[in-house]
């Protein structure tokens, strides 16, 4: 009895949450994408130009007093565009993987759960998926659909629930011959029972890894469909498509700013994202404070 | 695993990054007279293809192996004999009479008429997949009365002929005969051994890496300088650049923005020549949105042409009041269309814009997807909101574009606006195809369904017309007719760019549209050593 | 075994069979066809004349006619003739392209698992000391670096600056092939290339052996005196490399696409660039046959894991 009432305080997310916070590199992560979400929901109160307007008289200016981070081929501020910029690839980053981590959960699920054949046929339709090369769904999906955010969030979106669906089904395969399964089953629990209230929390671990890994890889994946020319289009500011400036040599020499520190954004919120995944992922290990 | 397998890999993995930074990469562009450059970069060259038949681009490099009729000169001004030394016209422009020149084709058999006859019956024959079987429809028959003079026979005097005819390279005929019309496409001959008259004969293709000629030693111009050409294949225009700065190609085409690289650098010679490509915005004809010409006037004054020639071309672009920028076909008495975006919302206001579409955005369709589009395109949109027309740019690939505006029952919807370009010289009758009403598809690519009495009038005035003196007249009251009834708004031609070693001798470029051809002389092409 | 083997190997044709099916149909609904790719819109052809070329390439007849006589051909192993490559066949120039790929993939990833096997255990080894952090962080900034950022920076300060490697193709053209001219232009994509295989490869093998180096037999050697060496050497790297092993062999099926990126910025000659530009001037019969050709290795590299798998741990059985 009196265990019980300890669990409450210590129950396996808490003690999940204590070992987060003594990981440094965790903690630097979590700080670091803070105050990028921060500036960058927030950035029309401190900067006085608007992503989109363009000026003629400024262009490709280094950094000066009224464009902190200098202005680009059209003289549109750097600053402006690469907080804009990351609204729009966090943005898309975030609603794919949502997509995607609902779709994968699902079909992991369903393939785990849902009897021997079920189990076969989705995971030949899960095959089949990642056997399509990516470089090809990517181009041909893209060209389909053609370029822009709810299309660059569809293409990502139906890139990466291949890769959760199979370990989603592992933890669950291996869950379902667990006791307090069997017994759930043997009172007559039904599939939604049963992933909502036994699959859902144990797989809680492998979700938010997957998510947060994803996101970072998401944004990287959107800005190289906006390299190729996909993605999100110009105007609009999105971190990949600032990136492709850097195709021209003149301004890979010249006009560093225009690519450098979009680069820099962009490797700084992924390295800050896979901290904090990485953290996760010992976090929920039990076994790491045997270190 | 052991650490020492470890240990030495990553030793030799230093060793070997220590040796090449001791002996830099020594790719010399050109050694024993070789020249290698980037001939097929830019929007003027077409990577793998050899069939000049089928060739809507690239000419600057099959025109150093093959050779047409007649060609335009180093300034794309007048047209001089190539393969035919001289020709005449009969007075009623239906019969041309080549005399053609004595050459022989690399294999050394003999040039004669007989070719001639045979590429042009090839050109004409669809099966055959060639590009110009509409720009010869006018040809009726070729006779040979000898080996070394050919007569064309037109059933209508038609002035786009001897145009097409500088962009016709003579096949031989007693290599091709033997292959039926409609496997001709998918021939290997073209990639493998093919044979021309030009100043160098083909070597190799080697698949998607570069495309290598060997001298003609008996040229019918010389003996060339060069012992080799080579043609690199290059994914983009930046790779090609980088190459050019690393020294490991002697001369490409380069983008406008890449130039300030090159220019104060004495290892390079920087190349500008006109695009002769109008630049405009089009107006979909099938949306009510653009029926009031005070609406399509409005979008003129509302463009500050001039800020953006000045500033994202460099200067290096000629404001188009109609479909012309050359002196002599230009009347005195056009609407320059100054930037005025208070006339701009006088004249939307009158016409009822509220009404028409307000500020609903509007696609404006193109397939430019170079960084300079994406900037100019930007600015457009900046300057016709401030005017209250919302333009919202879309850049679709060239694949994509054509599917669209070409589509059997097209969607207006997808292309109300659309920013393009079109060839308008050095044959002024070239923007015909785009603009006159016979001309709607599938017969031509009047692709906007422009249906403008007085343009179309002019321009088949100008066609048509038999007398020298009076085609600048004829042109010019087209210029008059596109500057009044605006089926497009014309913005600019732009100027592009080449740069080339300055070790290059003799080297002439000029960025033709489709790559020429036109009288490079790559014989007289030589490198300083 | 070969019971399994079979069937796997059957379902494998299916889905080669499904997967031909669903890029037939994926290439249709994309916008523009292969003559709208061809035709450059400043240099104008009439739809007239594209209707003509058209019909004679076959593109006018209904979408299942075209599919069924693609599978005709293909079942003959004739695989078409290439629209835009001037007529070449299809599966010579395919092929062509695979050694290409192998070449850089497989340096690149012979690279990557050296350095990052290595580096994973210097960093187990030596946990949080100074050497690990250092490692650690490189290989975040590997994982997390856009691969075409590393690639054109790259390209940029070793071709164009240092002038120590070529800026791109396979071969120095025009010269005669010889193997040093070869190692010159694979060096600088290879290195690239592998950046970010290694930073992942290090952190699996890292993680990894951390977990093995707690487990009990490995105390009960360490407390029978067998030297930290050999510890580790013998008995925690072969089982810490299973995790590790996955991966390789993951990486290894999708590495006949190719790295589009790298081979872009490069213009290396394999099969991601191939088919980037295929999809772009809508070449149907290289894309249709290139997709199958990786399909079918990346179909035949899962079967042999799972295989290889089923055989190394007697605790997994084989579905």
């Amino acid at each position: 009895m009196m265990s019980l009432a300890l669990s409450r305080r210590n129950g396996p997310l808490a003690r999940a949450l204590q070992r987060f916070m003594m990981n440094g590199a965790a903690l630097a992560g979590s700080a670091i994408l803070i105050s990028m979400l921060i500036l960058v929901a927030t950035y029309p109160a401190f900067v006085q130009h608007r992503p989109n307007d363009i000026d003629l008289l400024a262009l490709n200016k280094g950094a000066s007093a009224t464009h902190w981070f200098g202005t680009d081929g059209v003289g549109r501020d750097v600053l402006a565009r690469i907080l804009q910029g990351g609204r729009v690839s966090l943005m898309v980053a975030s609603i794919s993987v949502a997509i995607s981590t609902v779709i994968g959960f699902l079909v992991g699920a369903l393939a785990a759960m849902g009897g021997r054949t079920a189990d076969a046929v989705v995971m030949r339709f899960v095959d089949l998926a990642m056997t399509l090369p990516p470089v090809i769904f990517l181009l041909v999906l893209a060209s389909i659909i053609g370029a822009g955010i709810p299309q660059t969030v569809l293409v990502i979106a139906l890139l990466s629930w291949p890769v959760l669906a199979r370990m989603v089904r592992a933890r669950l395969l291996e869950l379902r011959e667990r006791d307090f399964v069997v017994a759930s089953r043997g009172m007559g629990a039904g599939i939604g029972h049963l992933l909502w209230r036994h699959g859902l929390p144990n797989t809680t671990d492998i979700l938010l890894v997957h998510i947060t890994l994803q996101v970072a890889n998401a944004i990287l994946l959107e800005a190289g469909l906006s390299f190729l020319g996909l993605g999100v289009p110009p105007p609009e500011a999105s971190w990949g498509n600032m990136l492709n400036a850097a195709r021209s040599t003149v301004v890979l020499e010249q006009y560093a700013w225009q690519w450098l520190l979009p680069g820099a954004a962009l490797v700084l919120t992924v390295l800050a994202i896979n901290f904090i995944g990485d953290g996760l992922r010992d976090a929920f290990d039990p076994r790491s404070t045997l270190n | 695993m052991r650490f020492r397998t470890i240990a030495s890999s990553l030793a030799v993995t230093a060793a070997l990054c220590g040796w090449l930074a001791l002996h830099p990469h020594a790719a010399k562009a050109q050694d024993d007279l070789t020249l290698t450059g980037g001939f097929d970069v830019g929007p003027g060259g077409f990577q793998g293809n050899f069939n000049p038949l089928a060739a809507t681009g690239g000419f600057t490099w099959l025109s150093l192996y093959f050779e047409p009729l007649i060609i335009y000169d180093e300034k794309l001004e007048k047209v001089i004999g190539a393969l035919a030394e001289s020709y005449e016209v009969s007075s009623d422009k239906t019969s041309y009479t080549f005399h053609l020149a004595d050459a022989n084709w690399h294999d050394g058999k003999p040039f004669t008429s007989a070719d001639v006859k045979f590429t042009i019956d090839l050109a004409k024959n669809g099966a055959t997949g060639t590009v110009f079987a509409a720009r010869l429809g006018a040809i009726s028959a070729v006779e040979t009365p000898d080996e070394h003079t050919a007569i064309v026979r037109l059933s209508a005097a038609n002035a786009g002929v001897p145009d097409a005819l500088t962009k016709l390279l003579i096949l031989p005929k007693h290599a091709l005969s033997g292959i039926a019309p409609d496997a001709l496409a998918r021939d290997s001959w073209w990639s493998k051994s093919p044979i021309g008259t030009g100043p160098f004969k083909f070597v190799r293709y080697v698949n998607d890496q570069y495309v290598e000629l060997a001298a003609n030693e008996n040229y019918r111009g010389g003996k060339p300088a060069l012992q080799r050409v080579i043609n690199r294949y290059f994914e983009n225009t930046a790779s090609a650049v980088s190459a050019l700065r690393a020294g490991e190609i002697s001369f490409s085409y380069v983008e406008s923005n890449d130039v300030g690289a090159f220019r104060d650098n004495d290892a390079f010679r920087v190349i500008e020549g006109k695009s002769f490509v109008v630049n405009y915005l089009g107006f979909n004809q099938e949306v009510p949105l653009w029926k009031d010409v005070r609406v399509r006037q409005a979008v003129m004054y509302a463009i500050n042409r001039d800020a953006i020639i000045q500033s994202l071309y460099g200067g290096a672009a000629e404001p188009a009041n109609c479909g012309y920028v050359v002196d002599r076909l230009i009347p005195s008495d056009i609407e320059p269309y100054a930037y005025n975006p208070e006339k701009a919302k006088q004249l939307l206001k009158e016409a009822g814009w509220d009404k028409i579409n307000g500020d609903k955005p509007i696609t404006l369709l193109t397939y430019y997807n170079t960084p300079l589009a994406a900037n100019v395109l930007a600015a457009i949109q900046a300057m016709l909101a401030q005017v209250g027309i919302n333009v919202v740019p879309r850049t679709v690939d060239t694949p994509t574009y054509n599917g669209m505006i070409y589509a059997e029952k097209p969607d207006p919807a997808q292309f109300p606006l659309v920013y393009a370009g079109l060839q308008n010289g050095p044959d002024p009758s070239s923007i015909n195809v785009g603009l006159n009403e016979k001309q709607m598809p599938p017969a031509g690519s009047n692709f906007l369904r422009i249906r403008m009495p007085e343009v179309t009038a002019a321009f088949d005035a100008a066609l048509t017309e038999t007398d020298g003196a009076k085609l600048d007249a004829r042109y010019q009251d087209v210029c008059r007719a596109m500057n009044a009834n605006l089926p497009w708004a014309t913005l600019w031609v732009a100027n592009r760019y080449g740069v080339a070693s300055s070790k290059l001798k003799n080297f002439a470029w000029i960025p033709a549209p489709a790559g020429g051809p036109y009288a490079a002389h790559p014989e007289k092409w030589s490198v300083e050593q | 075994m070969a019971q399994y083997c079979l069937r796997r190997l059957l379902i494998g044709l299916g889905m080669l069979a499904a997967l031909s099916v669903l890029v037939f149909v994926l290439l249709r609904l994309t916008p523009g066809d292969p003559i709208d790719a061809y035709i450059n819109p400043a240099v104008a052809i009439s739809p007239g004349e594209m209707a003509k070329l058209r019909s004679e390439l076959g593109l006018d007849q209904p979408l299942p006619v075209q599919y069924l006589a693609w599978l005709r051909a293909a079942a003959r192993g004739d695989f078409g003739f290439s629209l835009q490559h001037n007529g070449e066949r299809v599966l010579p120039l395919v092929a062509g392209r695979i050694g290409p790929t192998l070449l850089l993939m497989g340096s690149g990833l012979a690279i990557a698992i050296v350095v990052g096997i290595a580096t994973g255990v210097i960093g187990a080894v030596r946990r949080n000391s100074a050497t690990d952090v250092g490692l650690s962080v490189a290989a975040f900034l590997g994982i997390s670096s856009p691969p075409f950022l590393t690639a054109l920076v790259g390209l940029y300060v070793f071709s164009v600056l240092l002038r120590w490697a070529p800026s791109g193709g396979m071969l120095t053209p025009g010269a005669t092939f010889s193997m040093l001219d070869l190692v010159k232009h694979l060096v600088l994509p290879a290195l690239l290339l592998s950046i970010g295989h290694a930073a992942l490869i290090m952190r699996y093998m890292r993680a990894s052996l951390l977990e093995v180096l707690n487990q009990d037999y490995v105390r009960t050697a360490r407390a029978k005196g067998v030297p930290e060496f050999w510890v580790i050497a013998k008995h925690a790297l072969r089982n810490a490399l299973l995790p590790v092993v996955t991966l390789i062999g993951s990486t290894i099926g999708i590495a006949v696409g190719g790295a589009i990126f790298i081979e872009s910025v490069f213009n290396w000659p394999g099969m991601g660039l191939l088919l980037v530009n295929a999809v772009e001037t809508r070449d149907y019969p290289v894309i249709m046959s290139a997709t199958l050709i990786i399909g079918a290795c990346v179909i035949l590299v899962n079967l042999i894991t799972d295989i290889t798998y089923a055989a190394i741990d007697p605790r997994i059985q084989v579905a």
